[in-house]
């Protein structure tokens, strides 16, 4: 009988779409790619998987100049075909750059449609380099906020972050390699919950169940190791993967998923050694779901992937005062790891400082991409 | 119209109110000097990088301060000096020229105050108001002089640095003082403060930049030839060094401006890396262990980062002032070098930051103070602002338009 794909990879806007097509060749079987953008060429060229060009009759296929709510109109205008593609697959990865005007303004519209079409919804957002200047951050800002209240999950991936990850004389190409290492981890980590033939199987609703709410803190890590040991250092990899290591991410959640695949050379007992030091790292108290699986052409590779998210954050009590303040209901449930507060520590939710067209509130060393001595 | 000679009042209040603390000073004026009567410090609140984002805080904090020196000096203050600095001030030279009229070309005072009084004619940009007049060199046919009346030439300058305001801020602070049944009698520019407390006259004359970096700001004002050249402020301050701190080491505002005083420095050194710090130093429960490499690094860099912010920004002044010759920060415009004031000049190697960013020498500047707690640079502002109030009320030339008068054009509308 044939089944439908599980999981449904979403790439939106320039950025989203862009990466899309970089990981599309190396994906698993249970993996379907849609692209979507304002930008007729960018849909026509990008060759990966299927495409759906939204805004038609507003950008008139030029793309939304950077404006959020051009990006917002146009999903809105294609909503009836963003949910025919979003029901059935159990699970939608998003993938988008914030900042600009398709991602930041279409992202939280597409997260809302495929969630309403009954799927479980990652989104990853990559956010602007600090030297983009002050509108894309404030419109990245504004996106991640919409988008973490629509989508089960939400993972930043800081462009200042994958700057670190690579030597200064490293090609410009190479800078996103970081990126999509970390995205393809995730996409091969939940895939593999959905393939029958795992060494330790998963329960997919269970995996649904650790993204069951919108807005609670995601984290997601990524590592690979190889070798003797690799599991062990796999796992120590993603312990220290720049993603879960951001400043202000999410460190200790109550539950988690870790995907473990290796080659044929791989033991069980590797497999819960690496379990073993990722819940030392990142908690997981309550649930621990794990998935292990032999990979033949690994060799003695083993990746690491984690994935979870601690408790949603309890909902205000709605107050029965009179002429309380109309803003506690417009209040984001947002509470947490946004970017504000990731990159911008004791001055989140404080208005930006530019200077050069840097936010100066952002540490230099992240803005500078300074890597720091044992971090 | 005549210059002022009103006699001081007998009471000399001034009010610094920084992004992390709001102090007060009030004297007493004996022979020209000022006597200390009361002081009183408080942790400011509703101010954010120096910038005023609650008023009813800050109104709170500023007359509990008002209340404790109150009862120290023994009675009611009738008027104040409220410190102004951060990028909410902001200044430029003004420039009035005259051509002298006189057949054997003598200046007159007449045409020394025709001169001051074109430069002042010179309107603030729209919204903002003038709270502050700055002296700068009187030019005689291109040769600066102290005091032009009697001298022959053909063309007089002068030169003033203008402060001004934004309205909306003014009207706030105006009001926080009136709420407080006191009169506001002038702004003093803070940096402009802490050069009174810390640099000698002499360094004044030979050129010296002075940099108060406080916990919301860092102001910068410049001095050559005994007058201020050009001042300017970068919204960043001693908050972003615990900032970067307790984001690079996922720690709380306490415990990384704990790790700030004691461990932070404005140079990396590749030896840091092999010290280990502790957070408390009692290896007991809930204590941790740091590289100190990783925080020098962060502090440095940011340090740095900052200092060639204010490079920049000099630069950018200098290059206004004499747009025929490119200026450069050396020790031939600033023999003087470099004093550092304000609570971030205690970071270690501060000096040696200042030395590599800037290319000239440093040093902290601590003001001399009859109470002791107060000798140290952060408190060079508030401690100049005495100082400040005492010598500068009697300047040779009075700005024609008060402070009061600013203030009733301004509610007239």
């Amino acid at each position: 009988m044939e089944r439908a794909p599980s999981i449904l990879l979403i790439g939106l806007g320039g950025a989203g779409c862009s990466m899309v097509s970089r990981l599309a060749p190396a994906l698993p079987a249970e993996v379907q790619v849609l692209r979507v953008d304002t930008d007729a060429r960018s849909v026509a060229e990008g060759g990966a998987g299927a495409a759906l060009q939204v805004g038609r009759a507003q950008t008139r296929g030029m793309g939304t100049g950077g404006e959020p709510a051009l990006g917002a109109v146009a999903a809105e205008a294609e909503e009836a075909a963003l949910r025919r593609a979003c029901i059935g697959p159990a699970l939608v990865v998003l993938v988008t750059g914030l900042g600009g005007g398709t991602g930041s303004g279409a992202a939280p519209v597409v997260a809302r449609v495929a969630a309403e079409a009954g799927a479980t919804v990652l989104a990853f957002a990559t956010m602007p380099f600090s030297h983009e200047g002050e509108r894309r951050m404030r419109q990245a800002n504004e996106g991640a906020i919409a988008l973490g209240q629509k989508a089960h999950g939400l993972v930043f991936v800081h462009n200042d972050l994958l700057l670190q990850q690579v030597s200064n004389e490293a090609p410009l190409s190479e800078t996103f390699a970081a990126a999509d290492a970390w995205v393809g981890g995730a996409l091969r980590a939940l895939a593999a919950a959905f393939e029958p033939g795992a060494l330790v199987p998963v329960d997919p609703v269970a995996l649904r169940s650790i993204l069951a709410s919108p807005g609670s803190p995601t984290l997601f890590a990524y590592g690979v190791g190889s070798g003797a040991g690799a599991a062990l250092q796999a796992a120590h990899a993603a312990g220290s993967c720049p993603l879960a290591h951001a400043p202000g991410a999410v460190t200790k959640v109550a539950a988690l998923f870790v995907y473990v695949a290796g080659g044929p050379t791989m033991t069980s007992n590797d497999a819960f050694e690496a379990v073993g030091a990722v819940r030392q790292r990142f908690g997981g108290e309550t649930t621990t779901l794990l998935c292990a699986r032999i990979v033949p052409d690994f060799g003695d590779r083993v990746e690491v992937s984690v994935l979870g998210a601690s408790l949603p954050f309890p909902k205000p009590a709605p107050k029965a005062r009179k002429g309380a303040k109309a803003a506690d209901a417009a209040q984001p449930l947002f509470g947490f790891a946004t970017e504000e507060t990731i990159r911008r520590g004791l001055f989140g939710g404080t208005p930006m400082t530019f200077i050069e067209g840097q936010d100066v509130d952002v540490p230099t060393y992240i803005r500078k991409a300074v890597r720091l001595p044992g971090g | 119209m005549k210059p002022k000679s009103k006699p001081l009042p007998s009471l000399i209040a001034v009010i610094d109110v920084g992004t992390h603390k709001t102090v007060a000073l009030v004297g007493q004026l004996i022979d020209g000097k000022a006597r200390m009567l009361s002081y009183s410090e408080r942790r400011t609140d509703g101010v954010v990088k120096g910038t005023v984002t609650d008023l009813e805080k800050l109104q709170r904090c500023v007359h509990e301060v008002v209340n404790d020196v109150e009862r120290g000096a023994g009675r009611a203050l009738e008027e104040i000096y409220l410190s102004m600095s951060g990028p909410a001030a902001e200044g430029e030279r003004v420039k009035g020229i005259i051509s002298v009229p006189a057949a054997d070309n003598r200046v007159t005072r007449q045409d020394l105050s025709d001169a001051v009084a074109s430069a002042k004619r010179l309107e603030p940009p729209a919204g903002r108001a003038t709270i502050l007049y700055m002296r700068q060199p009187t030019i005689l046919d291109n040769r600066p002089v102290v005091n032009p009346v009697g001298m022959t030439g053909r063309r007089l300058e002068v030169l003033f640095w203008r402060v001004t305001m934004d309205e909306a801020n003014l009207r706030l602070r105006v009001g926080m003082v009136n709420a407080m049944s006191m009169m506001l009698r002038d702004f003093i520019l803070a940096s402009h403060a802490a050069a009174c407390a810390v640099a000698t006259e002499a360094e004044k004359q030979g050129g010296v930049l002075l940099i108060d970096m406080g916990a919301g700001t860092t102001d910068w004002i410049l001095y050559y030839k005994e007058h201020i050249l050009c001042a300017g402020s970068i919204p960043v301050g001693g908050e972003h060094l615990t900032n970067d701190i307790s984001v690079a080491l996922r720690v709380s505002r306490e415990t990384a401006e704990d790790l700030k005083q004691r461990f932070a420095s404005g140079v990396h050194r590749e030896n840091d890396l092999n010290q280990t710090i502790w957070k408390d130093g009692d290896r007991g429960l809930g204590d941790q262990q740091f590289n100190r490499g990783t925080i020098t690094k962060v502090s440095s860099l940011r340090y740095q980062e900052t200092l060639e912010f204010v490079r920049k920004d000099i630069l950018r002044q200098l290059d206004q002032i004499f747009p025929e010759h490119p200026t450069k920060l050396d020790q031939h415009l600033l023999p003087s070098g470099v004093i550092l004031t304000g609570g971030s000049a205690n970071l270690q190697d501060a000096t040696e930051a200042v030395q590599l960013v800037l290319g000239l020498p440093a040093r902290v500047g601590v003001p001399a103070f009859e109470v002791e707690s107060f000798r140290k640079p952060e408190y060079a502002g508030v401690v100049g602002m005495m100082t400040a109030a005492i010598t500068d009320a009697p300047v040779p030339v009075r700005r024609p338009r008060g402070f009061l008068a600013t203030l009733r054009d301004l509610f007239r509308f």
